[in-house]
């Protein structure tokens, strides 16, 4: 028994680091019904930027605000540069562009940093804490604790500030909003810095865990559309629930099922993809109704 | 953000330049252009250093694969990231029929290319019921669990370490070097397979997928089953690009699971967005800029193919969406109006 | 002097025009009724006013130019449109709904004593204030939308069809309140009705509208009076 909480525990500290991502591509997708599959390369290219800041001596806790300053401007940098040609294009156009940024996003970093892997400190203290047979490593729990955070951050921007109001409008009818006076171009540009930051901290959750490299966010990618797809892509708390939810299938999964084990639990996140979309297609708390042609 | 007028947008803009393109440009020009072409191709091997031959090939190979794709994406209009997952199959398809049966290489062709089509028809059921970005996110799945998938079953597929093959060898009646042998294969494939595609596209199939790519819902209710030909047109872009993967695997002499990540899917569709969306000659274009731009670009720095293909992806979406090959069909539909 | 002038308005969607010279000119704190058939291109003035379609021509407001603004800009100065379809944001609460209204306006005392206003107009909307806003039936969702679009404090009013599907009782409820609000606040108003008859008894001028062009203006009291006329010439029952 404390051996398969153990499995819970670990899979609910993987499953915080997808949901942070789920929620970054959340965000875009409320707005714009964009899915950004670029999402996981700005959040490594934020990750470089936190390294690059230690790297020049600052400490962590000074890197990360700053990195995270830089991020939102990046953010509402792309989608005033990059997506707004394309918005209101077919899917198929939009979809390209994103993944032509994950290219080129992808190559800058390595262009810029090398594909050298490097070390990224933990800013969370090792050791565990014991409880019932079960360890809780402070790693795992400060992974948690952010996800917590950063979603109850989102949530009082969203329900109580005039910001988060007007962003909801520009969720519920773009074109009632505008009505209103919501400048509607500045709030997508707002939704996709919001998602860079987002994704910012996902990124430095996952440098420790895993190494820096440009290619460290692709396989979380993969996860964190299947935490979206379930929660629902218009949900932020069905981003969450979703991640928690494949981060603790596929744990279990590796530990359990003899024949996935750790090297194919990597298609956890594909079944349920692809469960879900034929089964319940907007999620566990999307909206059903709402088809975007 | 309305619907109703993006619909709009589709419908009109694409199909009426098609029509005009064609058009214009006189049937015997584009004949001859085509055997020149293809005389030149003929001729290339003759006089071109071994890597350099080898290097052309690549582009055919590659060139079939988008053929493959550009039938779903250019024709369909459905987005595959995973397309380098269906290269894989008929490349592990021919290895595995060569290594581990000894099927003439020959003979594993068709073979690799039934087996793509299956996998292809079985994957299309499910996944065509999904819209646009969600076909995306599966196809991107699969081709990311394809890899450890491949690494699982050693026993078939050699695991990590991969398989080595040896190379066709040229029969003597041909009295051609290894590498204009395999040249000539790769040529041979890709003639035929342009071949189907076009008879493909010109036969009311072509037209059905038209009318799903442009209009979904208007070929509903003209009576198009969408869901039957998405299947389809998946299940033939994944033999297209099974095909492929097989004279690769003739060509290279390898395979290992790490030639078929996430990486090759995404540059096969920028590829094909660069060479051009809907057009024949696009999946040429597309084969030549997937197999020169990284081999010249990479003396600069590894990084530098990713960060041209990125940004010239984005580029092709904003200037000209037909890529290249629209690019080209402009400019000799500019030629004969000024004489 | 007049508030809002309109003066040859062109308007349309990609290629194809919808209104093609429009003028007209509407009191400061009157009724003014823009009337016809189908297709006549109503909703499309309305949009063209709010600057929700492209337009040629000039439209000014209180003498400040509004054509050629986007539909934020429009709004800022004291513009609200009450959309067809309502514009509701279903998803968000009735008072979300009623907050967003005041959206470009400051003072955060005002904006709720203007709630309460609103409430004295539309009792039914306090009772649902934490409901979202899709669950409402369709003659309260009008209000909503007309209760939002007050929460501007605008200088001009414009309404798209209130009576669309809605009961008559309702609808007659509805423009009694319209009435009162432009009787007690001073507010310009132009509304689009298919339902001549209710919108010419609250307006001054009325306006019918054919095929993008007014063919008949005049005080309320000429337009019915026209009645016979209109019949005839526009083929439908004023």
């Amino acid at each position: 028994m404390a051996g398969f909480l153990q499995q819970v525990v670990q899979g609910l500290g993987a499953g915080a680091i997808y949901a942070s991502l789920a929620l970054a591509l959340v965000l875009i997708y409320q707005f714009t019904g964009i899915v950004n599959f670029a999402q996981g390369e700005l959040a490594m290219f934020s990750t470089y930027v936190a390294w690059q800041c230690m790297a020049a001596g600052l400490p962590f806790w000074v890197a990360l605000p700053l990195t995270l300053v830089v991020s939102f401007a990046g953010g509402m940098l792309i989608e005033r540069v990059i997506i707004r040609p394309v918005e209101g294009a077919p899917e198929l156009t939009i979809v390209i562009v994103t993944v032509g940024l994950f290219i080129f996003v992808n190559a800058a970093a390595g262009w810029i940093w090398t594909f050298l892997i490097k070390d990224f400190p933990n800013p969370f203290p090792g050791g565990a804490l014991e409880l019932g047979g079960v360890s809780l490593s402070f790693s795992t729990l400060g992974v948690l604790g952010v996800v917590a955070l950063v979603m109850g951050l989102l949530y009082l921007l969203f329900q109580h500030t005039k910001i988060g109001l007007g962003m909801r409008a520009v969720a519920a009818n773009p074109a009632s909003a505008r009505l209103v006076g919501i400048r509607v171009g500045w709030t997508l540009a707002l939704g996709w810095g919001l998602a860079a930051t987002v994704g910012a901290v996902s990124g430095v959750l996952v440098a420790p865990l895993l190494f820096l490299e440009p290619n460290m966010m692709a396989g979380v990618l993969i996860y964190a559309f299947a935490a979206a797809t379930l929660g629902g892509f218009d949900s932020p708390l069905g981003a969450v629930v979703g991640g928690l939810v494949v981060g603790v299938a596929e744990t279990l999964a590796g530990a359990y099922v003899g024949f996935i084990g750790s090297d194919l639990k990597v298609g956890v996140p594909l079944v349920i993809i692809l469960g879900v979309l034929l089964l319940r297609p907007q999620g566990l708390f999307g909206r059903a109704a709402v088809e975007r042609a | 953000m309305s619907g109703p007028t993006k619909v709009d947008d589709t419908t009109a803009a694409p199909a009426p330049a098609r029509k005009r393109r064609s058009g214009t440009i006189p049937a015997r020009w584009r004949w001859i252009a085509l055997a020149l072409l293809l005389a030149a191709a003929v001729y290339a091997p003759f006089q071109l250093v071994p890597f350099h031959v080898f290097q052309l090939t690549m582009v055919l190979v590659y060139a079939v694969a988008l053929l493959g794709l550009n039938l779903l994406v250019g024709h369909a209009g459905q987005i595959s990231l995973g397309h380098g997952a269906f290269f894989a199959i008929g490349a592990y398809t021919s290895a595995v029929l060569v290594d581990r049966l000894d099927v003439p290489y020959l003979l594993t062709l068709p073979l690799a290319a039934a087996v793509a089509f299956l996998v292809g028809f079985g994957l299309g059921v499910p996944a065509m019921r999904l819209r646009g970005l969600y076909l995306a996110l599966v196809t991107l799945a699969i081709a990311i669990f394809l890899v450890p998938l491949l690494k699982r079953f050693e026993e078939l597929t050699g695991g990590s370490m991969g398989l080595t093959l040896p190379k066709p060898v040229p029969p003597a009646w041909s009295g051609l070097a290894e590498d204009q042998w395999l040249y000539f294969l790769a040529l041979g494939v890709a003639v035929l397979a342009f071949l189907v595609a076009a008879s493909l596209l010109r036969s009311r199939v072509g037209r059905a997928l038209h009318a799903v790519r442009d209009n979904e819902i208007a070929a509903e209710v003209m009576g198009v089953r969408l869901s039957s030909y998405k299947t389809l047109a998946f299940a033939w872009s994944a033999m297209f690009a099974g095909v492929a993967g097989c004279v690769y695997t003739w060509v290279i002499g390898f395979v290992s699971p790490d030639s078929f990540t996430v990486n090759l899917s995404i540059t096969l569709l920028a590829g094909l967005v660069v060479g051009g969306l809907g057009s024949l000659s696009g999946p040429v274009l597309g084969g030549l800029f997937v197999m020169f731009v990284p081999s010249i670009s990479q003396d600069i720095n590894d990084a530098a193919p990713g960060v041209i293909f990125g940004l010239l992806i984005i580029l092709v979406m904003y200037v000209a969406p037909q890529g290249l090959a629209g690019l080209a069909g402009r400019l000799i539909k500019k030629i004969p109006r000024k004489e | 002097m007049s508030e809002l002038v309109v003066d040859d308005l062109v308007a349309g969607y990609g290629d194809a025009r919808v209104l093609h010279g429009v003028r007209f000119t509407v009191k400061q704190g009157e009724v003014c009724a823009i009337l016809g058939p189908n297709g006549a291109g109503k909703t499309t003035l309305l949009r063209a006013l709010s600057g929700m379609v492209r337009t040629r021509g000039t439209v000014t407001l209180g003498g400040t130019e509004l054509s050629g603004r986007s539909p934020d800009t429009i709004a800022r100065l004291g513009v609200a449109h009450v959309p067809e379809g309502r514009g509701t944001f279903m998803p968000l609460t009735v008072e979300d709904n009623l907050r967003l209204g005041a959206f470009v306006r400051r003072g955060r005392a005002e904006v709720d004593s203007d709630l309460d206003r609103i409430y004295t107009y539309f009792p039914v909307l306090k009772t649902r204030l934490k409901q979202a806003a899709g669950s409402l039936s369709g003659g309260e969702q009008q209000m909503l939308a007309i209760g939002r679009a007050l929460m501007l404090r605008p200088r001009l009013l414009l309404l798209d069809e209130p009576s669309l599907g809605l009961a008559p009782l309702v609808t007659r409820e509805l423009f009694r309140i319209v009435q009162a609000i432009n009787a007690e606040e001073q507010t310009t108003v132009v509304v689009v009705e298919q339902n001549a008859h209710l919108a010419l008894g609250i307006a001054q001028q009325a306006h019918v509208l054919e095929t993008g062009r007014i063919v008949l203006s005049g005080t309320a009291e000429e337009i019915r009076a026209d009645e016979q006329v209109a019949q005839s010439y526009l083929g439908y029952r004023v």
